[in-house]
C-alpha cells in the first residue's frame, strides 16, 4: 500500500505552495508510484516513492531560498524607511556598545540568536492567541451576539423548527434572532459541477450581524418563504472563481442542487467565522412543523439595548416552558431547556486550551533564552570588571555605568527583536496555513498593532531581565578590588557566581515542565494511533454523492440510481463490494437521536438519552468488517415495518449491562409509537472520533429510495485509490451533472483525524527541546567557565595527589547539584502545570509516573554529559603547565 | 545575462517538452528525460525547475480540467514559449560554433 506523504513534506509544501500546485505534484507523483508499482514491483515503487517525498521539499526549500537571497527589484515595504531611520539614530547614540559587542561576536551572536527566536516564537503564537481569543469577533457589536440552543447538559444540541418559530413569536429580549444550517449542494454550469459547501439562513441573517454586501443586496422579508423565488448570496471566492467578479452577475440564476436562484448579493472578502467557509447562502425560511424534532438550525440572536444576559436567559427557560406542552405528543425530554452562550464560545471554544498550552509553552522558551542571555552577560560582565573598574576610577558614576550596561543590553535585545520581527512573520504563516484547518479565525491573524505592542513588551520585558540582573551586579563589583587583582583572568566574585547558578537551576526549572508537557502530549498521540477504530481500515475507498430534488423527484428515481450505481461499482475489477450508509466514520456523522427503552422508561424529570445513529443498507458490517456479537445483521426485509435496530456492544453494556439485549424495545426521536426492535449486537465503531468514548450507536436499516444523500463504501483487493477513475466513470456514465465529493479513503480520515493532536505535539515537542538545549548550552557554559576560573586549584589539588577521578566527581557533583535542584523544582511545577492539559490528553494522567520519570532521567542523564566534558577537560590538566602558567 | 543564463537541467527540460510535442506534464517528461540521457531523474527536481522556467517566462502552463475530470488526475501542462524556443536556438548556434571542427580532436582522444 503506497505510504502517506511524510508530515515534513505535508507541511511544507501546505506553507509553500497553493492547493492547485500541492494538488498537482501529489497527482504527478502518485501516477508516477502506479507506473513503477507495475514496472518494478513495490518494494522498489515505494522507496521510490518516499525519496521524492523525502527529495521535493528540501528542493523546494532550497528554491526558495535561492529566490528570496536574489537581488529583487522590488521596492521595500512602507514603513520600512522609517524603520531604518530610527534603527541609525539608535546605533549611533550606541556606538560605543556596537564597539565592544563586536569585540565578542561569538557570545553577541549567541545572545541575539537565542533572544529573536524567544522572542519570534512568542510573538507569532501571541499573535495567533489575539486574533482568535481576545479580539471581537468581526461583527458589529459582536459582544451583544449570542447563540441560543437547547440545553441538555452536558450537550449544547441545536433548535428544531418548532422551536424557532416559538422563540421567534414570543421573545422580548432580543433586537433580532436569525436562524441557518450548514449544507452542502451540488453547484453547476454548463457541463460543470462542482459540490459546494454553504449555509440556508433567514432572510435576517446578514442583517442581525451587521454585514454588508459588497455588490447587490441583502434578503429582505419574505425571501425564503415556501412558494417565493429562490434567493441565493455567494462570497466573494465564489463569485471571482465562478462569476469571474462580473459585477452584472446580480440577477442572474444560479444553479443549486437542481434547482435555480437569483443572485442578490455578493459578499466582502472579509467575512466573520460564520460565513468563512461558505460559498453560497440561500434563503429559507421554515414553515409550520409537524412534530417538535428534529433538531438542526443554529439560531443567532442579537441582545435588544439594555437587556442584561440573565434577563435573557430567564426569558428563553420560560418560553421553553410555556412551549413544552404544546410537543408533549412527541417530545418528553422535559430536563431540557433552553440557554446561550456568546458567539465567540462558540468559535474558539475548542480550541482554547490548546493554544493556552501553546503560549504557555513559548513563553517558557523566551523566560529559558533570556535566563541564558542574562547568564552570559554575568559572565560577561565579570570579565570587564577591570574595564568599569578603571571607568569608576576616572570619575564614572555608578548610575553612568549602569546606563552603559543597560544601553548594551538594550541594543542586544532590539537586534533581538529585529529577528524576532522577521521569525514572526514567519511564524504566522506557517500557524496559518498549517493550523487551518483546526484552529478558527485563522484568516484574521496578522501582524497588527497588538501583536507588535506585545513584541515591544516582551522584548523591553526579557531586556530588562538578561540586562538589568547583570548589570546590577556589574555595578556593584568592587571596583577597588577589581583593580587590585594581579591576575588576568580574575576569578569570578561569589555574588556572580551565585547569580550565575541560580539562573542555571531557573533554565531547568523551566524546562522540566515543558519536556513533561510534551512527553504526555507524545503519550497522548501514541494512545490515539492504538485506539482500534473497530473496523478493517485498509482498502476502502469512500465519497459522498446527492442527488438533487429535481432531477430525482421520486423515491422510484433515487432507488433505480443507487441500485444501479452499486451494480455498477460492484462489477469493477479490484472491486469487493459496495454498500452505501448516512454517516462515514470519524466525525462525519448524519444524526444523533434520543430514544425511550421501553422496559426502562426515562423518568419524568429526565433528559432522555441519544446515541449517533447510523443509517446503513445491507452488507454494511460485512464490508466493513464490523464483527457481529449476537443475532443477525440486517437484509432485505428489515426495510419495511416492524421497525428493528442493531446496537453495538457499548450500547448493550450501557443500558442492559450483563443482560442479552436482544429483543428489547425502544420508542425513536421521542416518539410513543412504532417501537423499535433490536435484533443484533455489533462491534463498537469510533463514529465521533479516536478519542470519544463508547457510548453507544444505533444501526438502523435503510432502502434504497430513502435518501438522495448517502456516502457510497467500496471496498477493494487492490490499491483504493486506483479504482478510483473507473468509479469516477461510472458514475459520470450514469449523471453527468454529479460530482462525486469528499473522496477519501477510510485510512486517510482516520490517519487526518490525528492531525490536531499531531501539530499540537510538534509545536510543544520542538519549545521543549529548545528549551532543553538552551538549559544544556547553559549548565555547559557554568560548569566550562568553572573549570577554566579554577585551573590553578585543579591543578594544585592533582599535584597534591588529589586523584584524577576526585577530580571528575568533584566537577560533576557540583553541576549535578544545579541540575538536581533545577529538575526538582520543576518537576514540582509540573504537578501544578500539567493539570491544565487534561482537556487536550488522552488516556494519559497530568502526573503520569512513567512520563515524570523518563523526563527526570532523560534530563538528569543528558545534563550528565553535559558536565562530564569539562570534568574530563579538568581531570586531564597536566599540573606542571597549569602551575607554571600561573 | 549572466545568472539568466539556461542551466544544463533546464536545457534539457525544455528540450524534453520540445520532443513530446511542445506541450507536456511531469510524468511524461520523467520518462522522456531518463530515455534520452540513460540516467534516473528526480521527479522532485522536475517540479522545481518547471516551475522555475515558468517564472523565468520560458514556460506557461495550465490545468488540465479535462484528466480532472476524466481519471481524478491532477494535471499541470506546460508549454515552451517563442522566448524559450529563440534561448534554445542561440545556444545551440554558439554549442555548433564552439563543435566546428573539434570532431577530429576528440575522435582522436
Amino acid at each position: 500500500m503506497r505510504p502517506r506523504p511524510p508530515l515534513f513534506a505535508r507541511v511544507v509544501l501546505r506553507v509553500l505552495l497553493n492547493r492547485n500546485d500541492r494538488r498537482t505534484v501529489s497527482s504527478d507523483l502518485r501516477e508516477m508510484y502506479e507506473q513503477r508499482l507495475s514496472r518494478d514491483g513495490e518494494r522498489a515503487a515505494t522507496s521510490w516513492w518516499r525519496r521524492q517525498w523525502r527529495q521535493y521539499p528540501l528542493h523546494l526549500l532550497a528554491e526558495r531560498f535561492r529566490q528570496t537571497t536574489r537581488p529583487s527589484p522590488r521596492r521595500p515595504a512602507v514603513g520600512a524607511n522609517s524603520l531604518r531611520e530610527s534603527i541609525h539614530n539608535m546605533l549611533s547614540d550606541l556606538r560605543h556598545s556596537v564597539r565592544s559587542l563586536a569585540r565578542t561576536p561569538t557570545l553577541t551572536l549567541t545572545i541575539v540568536s537565542t533572544l529573536g527566536l524567544g522572542i519570534g516564537a512568542t510573538t507569532a503564537i501571541f499573535s495567533v492567541v489575539n486574533a482568535v481569543l481576545i479580539e471581537p469577533l468581526p461583527y458589529a457589536d459582536s459582544d451583544r451576539l449570542v447563540r441560543i440552543y437547547t440545553d441538555s447538559p452536558p450537550n449544547k444540541w441545536p433548535f428544531s423548527v418548532a422551536d424557532y418559530r416559538a422563540l421567534n413569536e414570543q421573545q422580548t429580549s432580543f433586537s433580532s434572532l436569525a436562524g441557518y444550517r450548514n449544507r452542502t449542494m451540488t453547484f453547476n454550469r454548463d457541463d460543470f459541477a462542482e459540490r459546494v459547501a454553504g449555509k440556508l439562513v433567514t432572510w435576517n441573517y446578514f442583517s442581525l450581524l451587521g454585514i454588508t454586501p459588497l455588490h447587490g443586496s441583502l434578503f429582505t422579508e419574505g425571501d425564503g418563504a415556501p412558494g417565493s423565488e429562490p434567493k441565493v448570496i455567494v462570497s466573494h471566492g465564489f463569485w471571482m472563481r465562478h462569476l469571474d467578479g462580473d459585477e452584472n452577475a446580480i440577477g442572474r440564476t444560479l444553479r443549486f442542487q437542481g434547482q435555480g436562484y437569483t443572485l442578490v448579493g455578493v459578499l466582502p472578502p472579509d467575512v466573520g467565522p460564520f460565513e468563512h467557509n461558505g460559498e453560497f447562502f440561500a434563503a429559507v425560511e421554515w414553515g409550520v412543523p409537524p412534530r417538535k424534532g428534529p433538531f438542526f438550525i443554529m439560531a443567532l440572536a442579537r441582545l435588544a439595548p439594555g437587556v442584561d444576559e440573565a434577563a435573557a436567559r430567564e426569558e428563553l427557560r420560560a418560553i421553553n416552558k410555556r412551549l413544552f406542552p404544546v410537543w408533549q405528543a412527541s417530545y418528553q425530554d422535559q430536563r431540557a431547556s433552553w440557554g446561550m452562550q456568546s458567539v465567540k464560545e462558540v468559535v474558539v471554544g475548542d480550541v482554547t486550551a490548546t493554544l493556552v498550552i501553546v503560549l504557555g509553552a513559548v513563553g517558557f522558551v523566551l523566560l529559558i533564552a533570556s535566563t541564558n542571555a542574562a547568564n552570559l552577560m554575568v559572565a560577561r560582565a565579570t570579565h570587564r570588571g577591570r574595564e568599569l573598574a578603571v571607568r569608576a576610577a576616572l570619575g564614572a558614576s555608578r548610575r553612568r555605568l549602569l546606563q552603559h550596561l543597560l544601553a548594551e543590553s538594550t541594543l542586544l535585545a532590539s537586534v533581538g527583536a529585529l529577528l524576532g520581527l522577521v521569525l514572526t512573520v514567519g511564524g504566522i504563516k506557517l500557524l496559518t496555513t498549517v493550523g487551518a484547518d483546526f484552529i478558527p479565525r485563522t484568516q484574521e491573524v496578522g501582524l497588527d498593532g497588538a501583536t507588535v505592542w506585545f513584541l515591544l513588551a516582551i522584548t523591553l520585558g526579557s531586556g530588562l531581565l538578561f540586562g538589568l540582573i547583570p548589570s546590577l551586579h556589574g555595578a556593584k563589583t568592587q571596583f577597588a578590588t577589581a583593580l587590585r587583582s594581579e591576575s588576568r583572568s580574575a576569578t569570578e566574585g561569589v555574588g556572580p557566581r551565585r547569580l550565575r547558578r541560580a539562573l542555571v537551576v531557573t533554565q531547568f526549572a523551566v524546562a522540566a515542565p515543558l519536556l513533561i508537557g510534551a512527553g504526555l502530549l507524545i503519550g497522548t498521540l501514541a494512545n490515539l494511533q492504538r485506539v482500534d477504530p473497530g473496523l478493517v481500515t485498509e482498502n476502502v475507498l469512500t465519497a459522498a454523492i446527492s442527488l438533487p430534488a429535481s432531477a430525482y423527484p421520486e423515491p422510484g428515481n433515487v432507488a433505480a440510481f443507487w441500485e444501479e450505481a452499486q451494480q455498477r461499482v460492484g462489477a469493477l475489477p479490484g472491486v469487493r463490494g459496495v454498500v452505501f450508509a448516512d454517516s462515514r466514520p470519524p466525525g462525519q456523522l448524519n444524526m444523533i437521536n434520543n430514544f425511550d427503552l421501553r422496559d426502562k422508561p426515562t423518568p419524568p424529570n429526565e433528559s432522555q438519552p441519544a446515541t449517533p445513529w447510523v443509517g446503513t443498507t445491507p452488507g454494511y458490517f460485512e464490508l466493513l468488517g464490523i464483527p457481529l456479537i449476537e443475532g443477525r445483521v440486517f437484509d432485505d426485509g428489515d426495510n419495511t415495518p416492524p421497525p428493528v435496530a442493531i446496537v453495538d456492544e457499548a450500547w448493550a453494556r450501557r443500558f442492559y449491562r450483563n443482560e442479552s439485549v436482544l429483543g428489547r424495545q425502544f420508542y425513536s426521536g421521542g416518539s410513543t409509537r412504532n417501537p423499535v426492535t433490536v435484533v443484533g449486537v455489533v462491534g463498537d465503531v469510533k463514529h465521533v472520533s479516536l478519542d470519544a468514548p463508547d457510548e453507544g450507536t444505533v444501526y438502523w436499516p435503510r432502502s434504497l429510495s430513502s435518501s438522495r444523500f448517502r456516502f457510497i463504501f467500496i471496498r477493494t483487493s487492490i490499491d483504493p485509490i486506483s479504482v478510483l477513475p473507473s468509479v469516477r466513470q461510472v458514475f459520470r456514465e450514469l449523471d453527468p451533472t454529479l460530482p462525486l465529493a469528499d473522496v477519501a479513503t477510510i485510512d486517510e480520515l482516520f490517519g487526518d483525524s490525528l492531525d490536531t493532536s499531531r501539530y499540537l505535539t510538534i509545536l510543544v515537542g520542538a519549545f521543549a527541546v529548545v528549551a532543553l538545549l538552551l538549559s544544556i548550552i547553559g549548565i555547559y557554559g557554568v560548569m566550562s567557565y568553572f573549570v577554566q576560573q579554577h585551573t590553578k586549584d585543579i591543578g594544585i589539588r592533582i599535584a597534591l595527589g588529589g586523584g584524577r577521578s576526585n577530580v571528575i566527581r568533584m566537577i560533576l557533583g557540583q553541576g549535578m547539584r544545579l541540575v538536581g535542584v533545577g529538575v526538582v523544582v520543576g518537576i514540582v511545577g509540573a504537578i501544578f502545570l500539567t493539570r491544565y492539559m487534561s482537556s487536550v490528553l488522552f488516556e494519559v494522567g497530568t502526573t503520569d509516573a512513567l512520563t515524570f520519570a523518563t523526563v527526570s532521567i532523560v534530563m538528569l542523564g543528558i545534563a550528565l554529559l553535559a558536565c562530564f566534558v569539562p570534568a574530563r577537560r579538568a581531570a586531564g590538566l597536566d599540573p606542571a603547565t597549569t602551575l607554571r602558567e600561573e | 545575462m549572466g545568472r539568466d543564463t539556461l542551466g544544463e537541467f533546464e536545457h534539457q527540460l525544455l528540450l524534453a517538452i520540445l520532443q513530446l510535442g511542445g506541450e507536456s506534464y511531469s510524468v511524461p517528461l520523467v520518462h522522456e528525460l531518463e530515455e534520452r540521457t540513460g540516467r534516473e531523474v528526480a521527479q522532485a527536481a522536475v517540479f522545481i525547475v518547471l516551475s522555475r522556467l515558468e517564472k523565468k517566462g520560458l514556460l506557461t502552463s495550465r490545468l488540465d480540467d479535462h484528466a480532472v475530470e476524466q481519471t481524478g488526475r491532477v494535471r499541470r501542462y506546460f508549454k515552451a514559449t517563442p522566448e524559450a524556443l529563440r534561448r534554445l536556438k542561440q545556444s545551440r548556434r554558439a554549442l555548433v560554433r564552439l563543435w566546428e571542427g573539434l570532431d577530429t580532436t576528440l575522435d582522436e582522444a
